[in-house]
């Protein structure tokens, strides 16, 4: 009884921040309360049995969204005036959400109470897979292809920012900001490094490991710490395609050199060596996460040929 | 063979991002090698029947599932061919348009994430692909800096809101039934309150980012904010990728009672779409903007198509769908790289520009005369094939009167916008003076893909029985 | 057939009232700030949906963790969330950044008739 009402109460906390967030006056306050409503969904999450996704959201959902939302509050000038909505702007909207609600919580309530057969299909499964963790084992056997896609969707992400990218704005950063990052660094190097070693066999993998990683390189960065880290370096950019590459590089070795006695389907990994294949694609794609993640964060018009030409100065970005 | 067309384009698109200098080159390699697999492709599924696999070797369920049929590889074919004409538009053009160094690696990845659309039935598998496309689409179109950003970001975010309804419905059905793979769906299928909603929901967040009427007011500024290239490979390819998975849902999953139900609205809408998308062709001022419209009623073609199809269950009207999708796509891109070329050389974007347009650019006119009578439907082009057979479809329904005099209203419109523009260019009294030499190549261009949509009539036999067959 | 439980009752109607809030946000908030939020907010109801359905029946199986294919989905779903997300702040702050440069030109009379012609 306890935990229902602490899920009650936790529920309600959700659905109070998230209608503040959006009814609030100021932008400021919506991001503050966003990010407080992506800390609290962490903690339901958790509370659902799902550790990989609290951690995941803590500090993509929570974190990284925060820090581009603020990004782009400080790129933003001053506040327009807030626009004053009609009735009838609000009452249309507002009709056709309830309506959509009643019907999604008509739905709902017809969900039959058991999962499916894939759970089961994957705990079946699991023992070929090379991995120990179920999660992780979707994510790098099951239905890895998923997972290259979403590589491709972060990259393509990266490209389209870095063509818009706006006019870095000079900040300047505090000496003691300057002296605690440099202390934290090596200590989020060493927990992304535990977070992707567990991933195989508890919560955590490639995706909470970057994002951990980003958020390190994203405060050095923000602190002038990591000049070298843009675009224009070669390194950074073989980095970042690197997640991808070999991932795609590793499947096509598994296709034409097949193992006796396995057929050949594409993306399917050797059963023996499908420990070590996901170990590698798992550090590569870590790397590329975090570097991309950093970059989508601290985005700033690097003078590359991706970028485009300013109108006021045709050209120069453009060589 | 199918995983040579999945690598090449991503793993040159890659190799574009380390070495810039060499991007159009590898792009335009990339395309002709993707063709040439494409071809193979379509005449191995043609002999052998429809190819299916399931990722990784699981059993299914786990697995992911592709399958490639005959309409899968023919879309795969479309999208590579006009990829590389499309790239030898921009390679020939690009000193002139500035365009950025970004278009390569863009468009190449626009062509692999269509490709991996085409052949994925997985839900959740085409959710990712369907974000893929929506980003690439907006990154292209934001290529052309300053006045395009603001489109772009509404596109955005309409794509994104599309794709979350999508999502969404995608949650709902895997709470059911607690499968991701269509065929096993389509078996366990029941057509109760909540596989409606999901299907609403799903159909909702496609219909957005197909821009079918109502939902389609993004379209005509992102699509003429675009460069001339991007806005062929948008209206051409883009619109169409959720349209494929709206037919994929409707036509594979809902249940008879479900399709019956939603048949009228479909077609109303495709109605709808082809008198305000004329409609509002006919009146704008912007070319591009006219040719933008032009889409947005042409789609409604497809959308009355998967109404009837819905209705009437006749595997012409289904073949219908994909004709007019094809000669609309080799149709559009015509027009799009004409338009681009009478706006770079005669400078300006407004309709008065082709003034005399016949005699300064007699090529480029033409390709947009030609493309516009496939739009129209006139004989025998691909536009007039997908047109007959529809009505063909109609007829052994038994339907004469309604649905083809709706028909030949919506003909009457797209004729009068083309001969709009077409009247324009013929008025030589004061020709509008190009700004430099009309280039000859990038018009030429142009004309391939219109003369490809005429010889498409010949065609219509094979096509026909291809795209029946998929019914 | 098993009830639901109250937890999954709770959980679900909360996820659907998110996506509700975020729809209904995102389809009048005029800040295109505010529409990312509420494009994130509906994106988190419909992975806190997708945790809950996780979680369904992990009381009475032998299952050790939720549904692994939908957490993996829903991983999966965050990342291309956050890289929207982040491609849609970065044409926001560049537009912003427009803003002023077009808006110098309006106080000037002169100019004022190039800037007011519809462009497109």
């Amino acid at each position: 009884m306890s935990l229902l009402l602490f899920d009650a109460l936790l529920c309600l906390l959700l659905l109070a921040l998230a209608l503040a967030s959006m009814l609030s006056r100021q932008l400021t306050h919506a991001v503050i309360l966003y990010v407080a409503f992506g800390l609290l969904m962490a903690l339901a999450w958790a509370r659902l049995a799902a550790p990989d996704l609290a951690l995941a959201e803590a500090a993509i959902g929570a974190g990284l969204t925060g820090a581009l939302c603020f990004t782009a509050l400080a790129r933003q000038g001053a506040p327009a005036a807030a626009l004053k909505l009609s009735w009838q702007q609000r009452l249309w909207p507002a009709l056709f959400v309830l309506l959509m609600l009643t019907g999604l919580l008509q739905a709902l309530l017809q969900v039959p109470a058991s999962a499916g057969p894939i759970p089961e299909m994957v705990m079946l499964n699991l023992a070929d897979s090379g991995v120990t963790h179920p999660v992780t084992a979707v994510l790098l056997n099951f239905r890895s292809w998923d997972t290259l896609l979403e590589l491709l969707v972060l990259l393509l992400a990266l490209l389209g920012t870095l063509q818009i990218a706006p006019v870095p704005t000079q900040q300047t950063s505090w000496r003691l900001s300057r002296s605690w990052s440099e202390l934290l660094a090596p200590l989020i190097i060493l927990l992304a490094g535990y977070v992707l070693w567990a991933g195989a066999s508890q919560p955590g993998g490639a995706f909470q490991a970057g994002a951990l990683l980003a958020a390190g390189a994203v405060v050095l960065k923000l602190n002038q710490q990591l000049s070298w880290l843009g675009w224009q370096n070669i390194w950074i950019r073989l980095v970042v395609v690197a997640g991808l590459a070999v991932f795609s590089l590793v499947a096509v070795l598994a296709w034409l050199l097949p193992v006796p006695g396995v057929n050949v389907v594409w993306l399917r990994w050797p059963p023996d060596y499908a420990k070590y294949i996901i170990l590698l694609i798992e550090v590569f794609a870590t790397l590329s996460i975090a570097l991309t993640l950093t970059l989508l964060v601290v985005s700033e018009q690097p003078a590359t040929q991706l970028s485009l030409a300013r109108e006021n100065e045709t050209g120069a970005g453009n060589d | 063979m199918i995983i040579v067309l999945l690598l090449v384009p991503l793993l040159s698109a890659l190799l574009m991002l380390l070495w810039p200098r060499i991007a159009p080159l590898l792009a335009l390699l990339s395309a002709a090698v993707s063709s040439l697999f494409a071809a193979k492709l379509l005449l191995q599924v043609n002999e052998q029947g429809t190819l299916q696999w399931l990722l990784a070797g699981w059993p299914t369920g786990l697995a992911i599932s592709w399958q490639a049929d005959s309409l899968s590889c023919l879309l795969i074919l479309l999208c590579s061919i006009l990829q590389l004409l499309v790239g030898f538009y921009a390679f020939a053009t690009r000193a002139r348009d500035q365009l950025s160094q970004g278009f390569w690696p863009l468009s190449t990845l626009l062509q692999l994430s269509l490709t991996v659309l085409w052949l994925s039935r997985d839900l959740f598998n085409l959710y990712v692909c369907l974000e893929l496309l929506g980003l690439v689409a907006v990154a292209l179109v934001s290529l052309s800096g300053g006045k395009a950003f603001k489109p772009a970001l509404n596109y955005l975010l309409l794509s994104l809101f599309g794709s979350l309804c999508y999502l969404l419905g995608v949650v709902l059905l895997y709470a059911v039934y607690g499968l991701l793979d269509i065929k096993g769906l389509a078996q366990a299928w029941q057509a109760d309150w909540l596989s409606s909603c999901a299907l609403l929901l799903m159909s909702l967040g496609l219909m957005l980012k197909a821009a079918l009427w109502p939902l389609h007011a993004w379209l005509p500024a992102a699509h003429a904010a675009a460069p001339a290239p991007v806005s062929a490979l948008l209206s051409a390819l883009v619109v169409k990728g959720p349209l494929f998975i709206l037919c994929l849902l409707w036509l594979q999953l809902a249940s008879v009672q479900q399709a019956q139900l939603v048949a009228p609205l479909f077609a109303g809408a495709g109605l709808a779409a082809l008198l305000f998308g004329g409609w509002s062709a006919l009146r704008t001022p912007f070319i591009k903007n006219l040719v933008a419209y032009s889409t947005v009623a042409q789609l409604g073609y497809a959308t009355l198509a998967l109404g009837l199809m819905l209705k009437f269950d006749q595997p012409l009207i289904f073949a219908a769908l994909w004709l007019f999708v094809l000669a609309h796509a080799l149709a559009k891109a015509a027009c799009f790289l004409a338009v681009g070329e009478m706006s770079a050389t005669l400078g300006g974007k407004r309709l008065t520009i082709v003034k005399g347009a016949s005699q300064t650019m007699p090529l480029a006119m033409f390709a947009f005369a030609v493309a516009g009578g496939s739009l129209i439907g006139l004989p025998p082009s691909g536009g007039f094939v997908a047109k007959w057979a529809l009505l063909q479809g109609l007829w052994l329904q038994g339907e004469l009167l309604l649905w083809p005099l709706a028909l030949v209203l919506a003909t009457l419109l797209s004729a009068a916008y083309v001969f709009r523009v077409v009247v324009v260019a013929f008025d030589r009294a004061d020709p509008v003076a190009p700004d430099f030499a009309p280039q000859l190549l990038p018009q030429w261009l142009a004309l391939l893909p219109a003369l490809a949509v005429w010889a498409m009539a010949m065609f219509s036999e094979p096509l026909l029985l291809l795209l029946r067959l998929e019914a | 057939m098993t009830e639901l439980s109250a937890t999954f009752i709770v959980f679900a109607f909360t996820a659907a009232s998110l996506i509700a809030i975020g729809f209904y946000s995102f389809i009048t908030g005029p800040e295109p700030l505010r529409r990312i939020l509420a494009l994130n907010i509906i994106s988190a109801g419909i992975f806190m949906l997708m945790v809950v359905l996780a979680y369904r029946g992990y009381d009475d199986t032998a299952v050790s963790v939720g549904d692994p294919v939908l957490q993996a989905l829903v991983l999966t779903g965050l990342v291309v969330a956050v890289s929207a997300t982040a491609f849609a702040l970065a044409m926001l702050a560049r537009l912003e950044q427009q803003k002023p440069e077009q808006q110098k030109p309006e106080q000037n009379r002169v100019a004022k008739s190039q800037i007011s012609r519809p462009e497109q």
